[in-house]
């Protein structure tokens, strides 16, 4: 863990594509994917796209680990990222929230604009960032405290105006589907709770500090399947008031939650450096019913990756 | 369906292997292991066997003295060790546990002056302890600071002896709090020093401390820095601050063993058991904090 200096971050390079291919579609026409989709979400006046994320492209020191990513997050949705190991899905959402700031080296080109907003600009407070755009880990993280203090840290240490703490922590517990089951034992620590309890914790934990986004980095890779489900379920409910963007290993988890999938792939260029880039993103339904690209169709029904 | 039944003799008798190097190699390391024990069995047992005989009450109360032997004790010099190293341990626990987290928490490594720093810290530690001395008597004792050979000086040089153990056990300890915690916490919109005041440092707190106690331990056991900064060998009063003349344990002992008489002999003996004593109790504590707040993350 090192200092948080922000990312350093190019210029807007005004690199006008030249591979875009002419399209009908005006608001579609600055959309730089390989295979133009008639379900491509336009990004620019997207009528409720939270996050828009234009020409992103991530370097860890010279290493470019993922170019190409232009994609919109529509509000109250679900988005899940699908694609092999390696192909920075997971580093494109740590740059949701700025988590990428933590890794030494890390670098943002392009756009991540939040309502607008390019979270990457120098005077984007990260804490307020991070506050409205929650994150729960691969691995479920509480902290060695009681129940109780999990939940109350982040509105603790934002500095959030609460009358009542204890209203703030049933309110997340009961978001997190987990209230009825830890109600009696609040103080007690965190971690005698299972594995999917945990998880279900720390979305409460996350969704305490009233976020609008919560980040998903692969929320049941370490779940068994009865604790995916609930965590499955609570994802689907809690679709109906934030904005979730989840990557994700497993396709049926993509195909069942999942309102727009974007798959992502990495192809190695002629120095053989393998970079991550965006193929297709649309509505879930079309991904894995009617792909357009053919490395898209590959992956899903299981013949590569 | 059959299946065919298997006989040792298709491979399954044990004992092809060879059983001699295995077996000289185990013993070489026992034996190696019996010797150590033994060593330090036999230097415990002498002590004990010689220093029973005046490890007696007179031993904490009575001050030193030149004429009674048989009566004298070390007062001053167990009050003398308690003050040197409640201050080595309020001079050095603040500065190593802040280089710590300095180090591990806020430094970028890509930097080379923060690897310099480490590098330095590193050889500091295998910095053999008269130079702390030779040191402090230089710039702390005498001009340009000159307190003289009080408490004070005996302090800051312990201090700096132990400051790279501390650096580096505390550095350790930080280390082995997952990065789960500080990005979960980073995530939920805390800054970098209320993840590290909130969640890193209470979480390595067992192991701060049982690296300081056993750095201090070390500390409590070390004449030459001593002696050479003035703790004076022959003190029949007890500190009565940090500016006051001092001795300790280590100088104390030093002092007793080439007397010629007996009974000052006996007493050094009993000294050495109390110091000792002061020693186990303190590494005991280290190893009951570790396992009492040890964590499985």
């Amino acid at each position: 863990m090192k200092e948080q200096t922000p990312v350093t971050r190019a210029e807007h390079t005004s690199v006008t594509p030249t591979d875009d291919k002419p399209t009908d579609e005006p608001a579609a026409a600055h959309v730089r994917l390989d295979a133009p989709s008639s379900t491509l979400r336009p990004v620019d006046g997207a009528p409720d796209g939270v996050i828009e994320l234009r020409d992103l492209e991530v370097f860890y020191g010279d290493f470019r680990a993922v170019k190409d990513v232009t994609m919109g997050f529509g509000s109250k949705e679900i988005t899940a990222l699908i694609g092999p190991s390696g192909c920075g899905k997971s580093t494109v959402l740590r740059c949701l929230n700025r988590m990428n700031d933590l890794v030494p080296g890390a670098r943002v080109q392009g756009r991540v604009a939040y309502h607008g907003v390019d979270i990457y600009e120098p005077e984007v407070d990260v804490i307020e960032v991070r506050r409205r755009i929650g994150m729960v880990f691969q691995k479920p993280n509480p902290f060695p405290k009681s129940i109780f203090d999990n939940v109350a840290y982040g509105p603790r240490v934002t500095g959030m105006k609460t009358d009542n703490m204890d209203e703030v922590v049933e309110r997340a517990l009961r978001g997190a589907a987990l209230w009825d089951e830890v109600k009696d034992k609040l103080k007690q620590n965190a971690f005698g709770l299972s594995g999917g309890q945990q998880q279900r914790l720390c979305i409460a934990r996350a969704i305490a500090t009233s976020p609008e986004v919560i980040l998903m980095d692969e929320p049941c890779s370490a779940l068994d399947p009865i604790a995916t489900a609930k965590i499955e379920d609570l994802m689907v409910e809690l679709a109906a008031t934030y904005t979730i963007i989840i990557v994700t290993h497993n396709m049926q988890q993509a195909a069942r939650v999942s309102q727009r999938t974007g798959f992502f792939t990495a192809e190695a260029d002629d120095m053989g450096h393998r970079t991550g880039r965006l193929v297709e993103f649309a509505t879930t339904e079309h991904i894995f019913g009617n792909p357009t690209d053919s490395r898209t169709e590959a992956y899903i029904t299981g013949r590569f990756g | 369906m059959t299946t065919a039944t298997l006989t040792l003799d298709h491979g399954l008798r044990k004992g092809r292997r060879g059983t001699l190097g295995p077996s000289v190699f185990a013993f070489v390391l026992w034996a190696c292991l019996a010797l150590i024990c033994a060593f330090l069995f036999f230097l415990l047992a002498v002590i004990v066997q010689k220093g029973i005989a005046r490890f007696d009450l007179d031993l904490v109360t009575n001050q030193p003295s030149k004429i009674r032997p048989e009566t004298a004790g070390v007062a001053s010099a167990l009050y003398g060790t308690l003050w040197v190293s409640a201050l080595t341990a309020f001079i050095a626990l603040p500065l190593g546990i802040a280089a710590a987290v300095y180090l591990e928490e806020y430094a970028q490594q890509n930097h080379w002056w923060n690897r310099m720093i480490e590098l330095n810290i590193q050889n500091l530690a295998a910095v053999p302890t008269v130079i702390y001395g030779i040191l402090v008597l230089a710039f702390v004792v005498r001009a340009p600071l000159s307190i003289g050979a009080v408490v004070l000086a005996g302090g800051i040089a312990l201090a700096l002896l132990i400051l790279p153990v501390v650096i580096i056990t505390t550095r350790e300890a930080l280390r082995a709090v997952p990065e789960e915690i500080r990005s979960g916490s980073l995530a939920l919109g805390a800054t970098l020093w209320q993840t590290t005041w909130r969640q890193v440092l209470p979480a390595a707190v067992p192991g701060i401390a049982t690296g300081s106690i056993l750095a201090l331990s070390r500390a409590i056991g070390e004449a030459a820095p001593l002696i050479l900064v003035g703790a004076t060998t022959f003190v029949t009063f007890n500190p009565d601050g940090v500016l006051s003349r001092y001795t300790t344990l280590p100088v104390q002992i030093f002092n007793l063993v080439p007397q010629d008489r007996q009974e000052f002999r006996d007493l050094a003996y009993a000294a050495i058991l109390l110091l000792i004593l002061v020693l186990l109790a303190m590494n005991a504590l280290a190893i009951w904090l570790r396992n009492r707040y040890q964590r499985r993350w």
